[in-house]
């Protein structure tokens, strides 16, 4: 396991529910997302064709790439709809004194 | 691709007179004319007989008669009369198309016309309210209706195409940009806030200080698209609902394919400011239509390149989400059209 390091990204009041919005941890680029209470990170570049996923929409517990149609399960990455042929890399999230943090490798 | 069922706009009022014109709407061609009581009728443009344009004769009483033989069709579209004969073959008639003119234009029902319901005709109020001053225009382009569509759904073009008019980079680098959809609606709201005015926007408005601008793009389908457009003083509260002291304006714009290749663009520009003021509303309207001008000469440009190789490899950028969105919802109501016609088709 490659060692991580935790990065203040976002005040928690501005990951809202049905909403991604974009936070970078140096060169790498991440979604926020809150469904059901919980905020979850994960990679903001769709690996099919370059769009930003916090530009798509968010139904219950997926989003949608803005551009193909891409889909993918928040709470795990997972892929759920073509172009878009892999899984998202998630990171860990935790909230410390409404400041959201992200682990990412360090 | 056409999508049938749908009210488009033919023509404006003024096309539509006593003298019969032709234009050729989703490749069927047609002739409108008004009766004497000023009742506008729109048929298929194309004599049964030697298919001659109707548009090339002329109304007669209640009867357009063609210039070639003088066969006479009423406004139902059946051939009342026959030159040198008492018999009508019965099957001397031609389409006709339902039509309903509101807000300056003439509306034709492309499709089913049990299906015709002038309710869903697509609210264009600004050009008939007094709390605006408006005015349309009509522009022939050689471009797919869907070159249109696109255009207006993203407006980071404003910084390079329209940059001595309604445009400047503000547009692109500091724009916050939201997408939303509905089934049959696609809604993009950009905001630039505490940015210049662009130059339209200073002639017309005044603006001395940074603006917050917005553009709310409202698209319905086939191809209507509504523009709340307009800028306040940076600070003053536009974002939160308060629109004082600024400039807000309509750009509207009803899309209508005559062909693949080929569009019947209407548009017009309303605004709030001075709205009884006819000078106001040249000014407006001289500024933009430099703006369309110079779209027009886009859209023909790609379509020529489109035209050599249609299938030539395109890349979709982050910007095209509100078009992409558009195009989908077009896809599915003709894949829908499409498996209802063949349905139907089945049952006969």
């Amino acid at each position: 396991m490659a060692e991580t390091s935790w990065h203040r990204v976002a005040a928690s009041v501005d990951v809202r529910e049905g909403e991604a919005i974009a936070v970078n941890v140096g060169d790498l680029q991440i979604a926020l997302c809150r469904v059901g209470g919980t905020i979850h990170a994960f990679e903001n570049i769709c690996p099919h064709a370059y769009a930003l996923l916090s530009d798509g929409f968010v139904e219950d517990n997926e989003i949608e790439c803005p551009l193909h149609a891409a889909r993918f399960e928040i709470t795990t990455g997972r892929c759920l709809a073509p172009p878009a042929d892999r899984d998202l890399v998630t990171y860990a999230v935790k909230v410390e004194e409404d400041e959201v943090f992200v682990a990412v490798p360090s | 691709m056409f999508l049938r069922n749908f009210w488009y706009v033919a023509a404006t009022d003024q096309e539509v007179q006593a003298k019969p014109f032709g234009r050729t709407i989703m490749n069927e061609p047609i002739v409108f004319f008004r009766m004497p009581d000023g009742t506008p009728v729109a048929l298929e443009d194309r004599c049964p007989h030697r298919r001659l344009p109707l548009s090339m004769g002329k109304l007669v009483g209640d009867a357009l008669q063609c210039g070639y033989h003088g066969l006479r069709f009423d406004k139902t579209g059946q051939c009342v009369r026959v030159p040198g004969q008492d018999l009508i073959p019965p099957s001397a008639r031609v389409k006709s198309y339902p039509v309903v003119e509101r807000y300056k234009w003439l509306w034709i029902w492309m499709g089913d016309p049990a299906l015709a319901d002038p309710d869903k005709i697509t609210d264009f109020h600004w050009f008939d309210d007094p709390n605006w001053g408006a005015k349309s225009a009509y522009l022939h382009v050689e471009a797919n209706w869907q070159l249109v569509v696109d255009n207006l759904l993203d407006l980071t073009h404003l910084a390079f195409v329209h940059e001595t008019t309604i445009g400047n980079m503000a547009l692109v680098e500091h724009a916050a940009v939201k997408v939303q959809r509905g089934p049959n609606n696609v809604l993009v709201t950009r905001w630039t806030i505490d940015q210049p005015a662009p130059p339209t926007f200073v002639k017309v408005g005044g603006f001395t200080t940074n603006v917050d601008r917005w553009q709310i793009i409202d698209y319905a389908p086939p191809a209507f698209l509504r523009l709340d457009v307009g800028a306040t003083p940076t600070g003053t509260g536009a974002p939160e609902g308060k629109r004082v002291g600024g400039i807000s304006m309509r750009n509207l714009n009803a899309i209508t394919p005559e062909t693949e290749t080929t569009t019947h663009y209407f548009w017009g520009q309303a605004h709030d400011f001075e709205p009884g003021n006819r000078q106001m509303t040249e000014r407006v309207f001289e500024q933009i239509q430099a703006a369309f001008y110079e779209d027009v000469a886009i859209f023909q440009a790609q379509q020529r390149m489109i035209s050599l190789d249609p299938d030539s490899p395109t890349v979709d950028i982050n910007a095209d989400s509100g078009g992409i969105q558009a195009r989908r919802i077009v896809d599915r109501l003709y894949a829908e059209e499409q498996a209802a016609l063949a349905q139907r088709a089945a049952a006969e």
